[in-house]
């Protein structure tokens, strides 16, 4: 049987994981130990922050919706508070849509909530 | 469906003036702030600054609560050894009253490179005039 050398599978593994590392800074993108391991670093923060992204877009959506429904009188707290009493079951992802691209459709949320209050 | 993002482009950047006499500090910092964030928009995007332009006029007139007149102090540091420096607001209110409302708003923007945009966007004036009649501020009401 032929007999097989380590190196040239090592090289081809190197080059590999070094093809990943472009633009990343100093040996990070050079040397294979510093590479592997900012690589492993790279891939459990993707993960984490993944779920991370949610949490994020979720608070950016309520920041929208409350200076939206402050800029007819209603705080967040109240506007969702009201909403809930009217029954309404529109998501936040939907309303900060509707804030933006259609302000005319969020004021008559805004006024559904604001007569679930008095009522 | 996807969250709407601003573009740089499409940012339409109001000037707002405020009138700062017998207003509190903090309180009125937090308002200024908001303005600068541009917090008060539905648009409002975290990764570009999509505040408005705020000037403040009659900075040597606001008020503060309690006894921090002479008791809230001011620090910075000249690098030299013993260059630490101490200012109360009192003597800060008589030598620049604009720097007692930039500093408290610069503390409420977040501390980055687009706080440090933000920051700019805000002038401070301590008289009741300002040379920012041409960008025609709406007076904001706090």
């Amino acid at each position: 049987m032929a007999r097989v050398k380590r190196g040239v599978a090592a090289h081809r593994r190197h080059k590999r994981l070094l093809a990943q590392a472009a633009g990343r800074r100093g040996t990070r993108s050079k040397l294979v130990r510093p590479a592997r391991e900012a690589l492993f670093h790279a891939l459990v923060y993707a993960y984490r922050d993944r779920k991370g992204r949610k949490r994020d877009m979720r608070r950016l959506w309520i920041e929208r919706i409350n200076a939206a429904s402050r800029q007819h009188g209603l705080s967040y707290s109240r506007f969702i508070a009201g909403l809930k009493a009217a029954g309404v079951e529109v998501d936040r992802k939907v309303l900060a849509d509707l804030a933006v691209r259609e302000p005319a459709a969020f004021a008559s949320m805004v006024q559904t909530a604001k007569t679930s209050f008095t009522s | 469906m996807k969250t709407y993002a601003v573009k740089a482009s499409e940012i339409e950047r109001q000037w707002w003036v405020v009138d700062a006499a017998d207003l509190t500090l903090g309180r009125l910092a937090t308002r200024i702030a908001t303005l600068l964030e541009g917090k008060h928009k539905p648009t409002y995007s975290p990764h570009i600054d999509t505040g408005d332009h705020v000037v403040v006029i009659n900075a040597a007139r606001i008020r503060v609560t309690g006894n921090k007149l002479v008791q809230k102090r001011y620090y910075r540091h000249s690098g030299y050894p013993g260059g630490l420096k101490e200012e109360s607001l009192q003597a800060l209110m008589a030598r620049k009253p604009e720097l007692v409302i930039e500093r408290a708003v610069k503390g409420m923007l977040p501390q980055n490179r687009i706080g440090r945009a933000m920051i700019k966007k805000l002038k401070v004036y301590g008289g009741p005039d300002h040379p920012h009649q041409a960008q025609q501020p709406v007076a904001a009401e706090l």
